[in-house]
């Protein structure tokens, strides 16, 4: 394809893109992002493009590789228009009867439909599904539209046509003052204002100035940003290019953690083929505006989702944090300006500048404007990627969008803002998911992601796990973070061992604000907010390790045991098969027998158990 | 590691300091750890101190410094993982293998390796065996993969003597 | 061209050099803050935050490290004030905890204003501070020694754990480092491990406001005040 060199050429390529596909009566979309492929989609997606030429419908069907939707439980998910038809568990063997009956007659095929956990139901059309309705998919619906690897997909759907509003007409100034007024706040964690990074930046001195997405997305149960940017890599190509006009950046980089291959790859190829067509390079449609964009590849560390760790790395460095006392703003990659955002925020920029600022801030609340992406997961029915209106309640979210618990046990808690966030119990998911209101009860949105905890989630053993995950991604530079967060692990685990006392809890606490205050970097600043949230809302459980010596979600191996029911037990044998330790003694048809002392707990006969004859207490 | 293939990678590199993490990044890649004498020669062809090259390889979670088992078998331990029994997982590949995680069984032929999360949230626990990415992994799902695994291992052998 | 600012360190109004370090300029003035990263003349890098001071702008105070803040006119800084030695002596009590096997750990502990230690002690031989390493990067630029590893792991040592042939043995590592400077009693072995909290000169700053008494932790150590800095 030729370039585009002004315009007027990209409008007329959409027109003749949209002219093609109106030709297309029907789309069947099968989800290629990285969970959809662990379940094989794949598979799935060679198996119907077979099917469909087999049976001759090629020319008249578009079979359209998507993101992620995010309903990564129901995977390999499918949909399929005209009729909106969702199709989930798909697997290749249901590939001819797909494209016989569905695609070529409009007939359903019942098996493959969502069933709702609440109502038992079985649902036809995606927009009727109780997880999909309750949102507000601004950003996650564009991805069930165009394939990641089709830059003509994203053009024909509308894409690039902010970007041309812009060059055309906005000035940088204008461009600030827009992105202010609708009141985005960064989506990666800290929730700083967009406008006002952006305006700081576009003041500080010096010709040479960067824009950076980060993807580094370390926070473990979060993969919005996964999903964006495997499923939508153009979209946050558009808000960098938007970004990077308004501060006065000429090269941007896309920094990808290296466990996303994926992300990595589709991001390169639309890196590639913006190229191709002049929406990268030198004077861009025709316009003053040049820019380039490379894309750095992560090593595997969670702190280089820090800023100037992320920087460092670029740059071909450890990944070790500087002290910010002059801002990355002004003294940034290079020592340049640099304009750091994370791919949610970029992603949102494009259609902030179509739709205009008002639209953005008429969503969600005063101090938090918008929608945000949150990863929902952990011991709740309906797990995966779900887009709110900020504001929207913890409750909403976790009941009539998750669907309640799993195998009818009550809800415990909800970790928010990954490990520099916090714990909130049920009687605080009357909050909104808003930065400040979470910030005030000591946790934070943080990047979105959401564990559900319920009664089998012990909350000392939950701040021993994100203590153990910040220890071993803590870059050891500084003393608070090294030894403060070792000697706080040090003081839990005693907990969870039985061994705790309550003079060491005075301690846990002293210890968490010295480390808080005098961190070199956010991941040391905030490390003590899974301890301090849970000491504050859950302290009865620290209480019973101390005092009792017992786990009341007995989870803690110290504090408990495992026997065998003899009056459940028939004597099956599979969890002496299974124990890898020699613990379980029994003859065939007869009561096996747990001997306590060579028991490491380690769970294993109880998950084969077919008869729930194990018991832990 | 093949000189042509260091050469591959250098090119277009050299002398570029920034470009450290990446050429580290494609040498993992191609021989699935960084060997020290390429450490030497990216040191001398980036224009980077050596001590500064080991430090960049030892500080990377990506980077390993000594070859890995020829089955890899790594298990994340991301949170939405770790409340659904990562632990167990985890535990279950130790025991059945003999070995810790970042460690490689005697024969050579099995590594374990822990990741904080991998992004699969939703269908955790995830085991990832040589780029396939396994899900609702179970001690016991994991039991009969590495039993399955070790199968073809045995099968080598004998087809080799055969 | 050198720039001086006016800047106000404790109430005193200061006519410093610019961009030079709050912590040099307060050092060469007289004021005492612990420090142990630090090193006259070398680069900065906030890894020991035992030099913390309150930094008051638009009424707030925050905590940062006055190794890493540079002077600005009107800057106004505060380097003795109860939150900051509070934190100060927690700080310190994670440093003899880990490696009470230095006199000079030792004495920043009981000068910080620690009494007793309530972790259980460790014995390393090291406290990461850096010093050896900077110095063989940047005042020989040899590059024979550096910090490997992340996080627990983290540790000084050579290429591939071997002295390489351009290490100038010049011994400059050996010298800037507290943990060779052995506690007053001897080695303290495996078991062996206590809190001194013994040393006069030390106990003594601990009770001051904070001005300098030429001590010996600062004479044995290479405190800018005697040696003389960029602040200079």
């Amino acid at each position: 394809m030729p370039t585009l060199s002004t315009f007027r050429k990209l409008d007329m390529l959409r027109a003749r893109l949209r002219e093609q596909r109106k030709s297309i009566t029907k789309t069947v979309a099968i989800c290629g992002g990285t969970g959809c492929q662990a379940a094989c989609s794949r598979d799935v997606i060679d198996a119907v493009k077979k099917e469909l030429s087999g049976q001759n419908l090629s020319e008249e069907v578009r079979l359209c590789v998507t993101g992620c939707h995010g309903f990564c439980e129901q995977g390999p998910v499918m949909v399929i228009e005209p009729g909106n038809t969702f199709y989930c568990h798909v697997t290749s063997d249901d590939a001819p009867e797909i494209v016989s009956r569905t695609v070529a007659r409009g007939e359903l095929v019942e098996r493959l439909l969502y069933t709702d956990p609440v109502s038992g139901k079985k649902i036809q059309r995606e927009a009727e599904i109780p997880f999909y309705m309750a949102q507000d998919r601004q950003l996650l619906s564009q991805n069930r539209m165009v394939d990641p690897c089709s830059i003509e997909d994203y053009i024909a759907a509308g894409g690039y046509s902010a970007l041309t509003k812009v060059l055309k007409g906005i000035s940088p100034g204008d461009v600030v003052s827009q992105i202010k007024a609708s009141g985005l706040r960064g989506r990666g964690g800290g929730g700083f204002p967009t406008g006002r990074k952006w305006s700081e930046c576009r003041e500080a001195p010096g010709d040479e100035k960067y824009v950076i997405c980060n993807a580094d997305e370390g926070d473990p149960g979060a993969y919005m940003d996964r999903c964006v940017l495997e499923g939508n890599p153009h979209l946050v190509l558009e808000g960098m290019m938007i970004g990077a006009w308004a501060v006065g950046a000429k090269k941007g980089y896309i920094y990808v953690r290296n466990e996303y291959p994926l992300a990595v790859k589709h991001s390169r190829v639309a890196v590639k083929q913006a190229r191709e067509l002049g929406l990268l390079g030198d004077n861009i449609l025709g316009s003053s505006f040049s820019f380039d964009v490379e894309i750095a590849r992560g090593g595997g560390a969670f702190v280089c989702g820090e800023s100037t760790a992320l920087m460092a790395s670029i740059e071909g460095q450890v990944g070790e944090p500087r002290p910010k006392d002059v801002h990355t703003v002004i003294d940034g990659l290079y020592h340049r300006p640099t304009t750091l955002n994370n791919v949610e925020t970029w992603a949102n920029v494009p259609a902030i500048i179509l739709n205009g600022p008002a639209w953005f801030a008429s969503k969600g609340t005063r101090g938090s404007t918008g929608t945000k992406i949150l990863a929902l997961t952990g011991r709740i029915k309906n797990t995966g990627l779900v887009e709110v209106d900020m504001g929207t309640t913890i409750k909403t979210v976790v009941y009539d969008i998750g669907g309640g618990g799993v195998n009818g046990n009550k809800i415990k808690a909800v970790q928010i803002g990954g490990p520099s966030g916090g714990c909130l119990p049920v009687d605080k998911f009357t909050l909104p998911v808003d930065f400040d209101a979470l910030i005030e009860a000591g946790s934070m949105v943080g990047s979105g992601s959401m564990v559900v905890m319920d009664e089998e989630s012990c909350m000392v053993d939950v701040a021993k796990y994100f203590l153990t995950f910040l220890q071993d991604e803590s870059c050891g530079k500084c003393v608070p973070c090294r030894l403060g967060i070792d000697r706080m692990l040090e003081i839990v685990t005693d907990i969870t061992n039985g061994r705790g006392t309550p003079q060491q809890l005075d301690l846990l606490e002293e210890l968490a604000d010295t480390v808080s205050q005098t961190a070199l970097c956010g991941l040391g600043k905030t490390a003590p907010n899974p301890v301090l949230t849970t000491l504050r809302y859950f302290r009865e459980e620290y209480e019973a390790h101390i005092k009792h010596k017992k786990c009341p979600a007995r989870v803690c191996k110290a504090l408990i045991t495992y026997s065998i029911d003899a009056g459940k037990c028939n004597g099956c044998g599979v969890c002496l098969q299974g124990c890898m330790h020699n613990a379980i003694t029994g003859k065939k048809k007869q009561a096996h027998v747990i001997d306590a002392a060579l028991c490491q707990k380690c769970g294993i006969c109880r998950s084969e158990c077919k008869f729930d004859a194990v018991l832990v207490a | 590691m093949q000189p042509r293939t260091l050469d591959r990678i250098l090119q277009g590199r050299r002398s570029q300091p920034n470009q450290l993490i990446e050429v580290l990044q494609d040498i993992q890649e191609d021989s699935g750890y960084i060997p020290e004498a390429a450490m030497r020669d990216v040191a001398q062809e980036l224009g980077v101190p050596l001590m500064e090259v080991y430090r960049v390889a030892s500080f990377y979670k990506a980077f390993r410094l000594k070859p890995s088992g020829k089955n890899v078998l790594t298990v994340c331990m991301g949170t939405a993982c770790h409340v659904r029994g990562a632990r167990l997982v985890l535990d279950q590949a130790t025991g059945q293998l003999g070995v810790n995680p970042g460690e490689v069984t005697r024969d050579g032929f099995f590594s374990i390796e822990r990741v904080n999360c991998l992004g699969a949230c939703a269908l955790g626990p995830i085991v990832v065996e040589n780029r396939s990415y396994r899900h609702h992994m179970t001690p016991g799902k994991l039991r009969t993969l590495i039993k399955d695994i070790s199968r073809q291992k045995t099968k080598g052998a004998r087809n080799a003597n055969a | 061209m050198l720039q001086y600012v006016n800047v106000n360190i404790d109430g005193a109004i200061i006519h410093a050099i610019k961009g030079a370090s709050v912590l040099d300029t307060a050092i060469e003035y007289g004021f005492c803050i612990p420090h142990l990263c630090h090193v006259p003349n070398l680069s900065d890098i906030g890894a020991c935050r035992l030099c913390v001071v309150e930094h008051i702008v638009n009424g707030r105070a925050n905590v940062t490290t006055s190794c890493t803040l540079h002077m600005e006119e009107g800057m106004v800084v505060q380097t003795n004030t109860d939150r900051v030695r509070n934190l100060r002596r927690n700080l310190a009590e994670l440093l003899v905890a880990q490696a009470p096997n230095s006199r000079a750990i030792q004495d920043i502990a009981v000068r910080c204003g620690v009494r007793k230690v309530r972790y259980p002690f460790r014995n390393d031989d090291c406290v990461l501070c850096g010093r050896c390493v900077r110095a063989c990067a940047e005042i020989w630029r040899a590059h024979a020694i550096g910090f490997v590893g992340r996080g627990k792991e983290r540790h000084v040592d050579h290429p591939f754990g071997v002295r390489p042939k351009f290490c100038k043995q010049c011994d400059y590592c050996i010298q800037l480092c507290p943990m060779t400077i052995t506690p007053c009693n001897g080695p303290m072995k495996p078991g062996e491990e206590r809190f001194c909290g013994n040393c006069e000169s030390q106990l003594i700053i601990a009770e001051e406001t904070g001005g300098c008494s030429w001590c010996r932790l600062g004479e044995g150590f290479g405190c800018g005040r005697y040696v003389g800095s960029k602040a200079r």
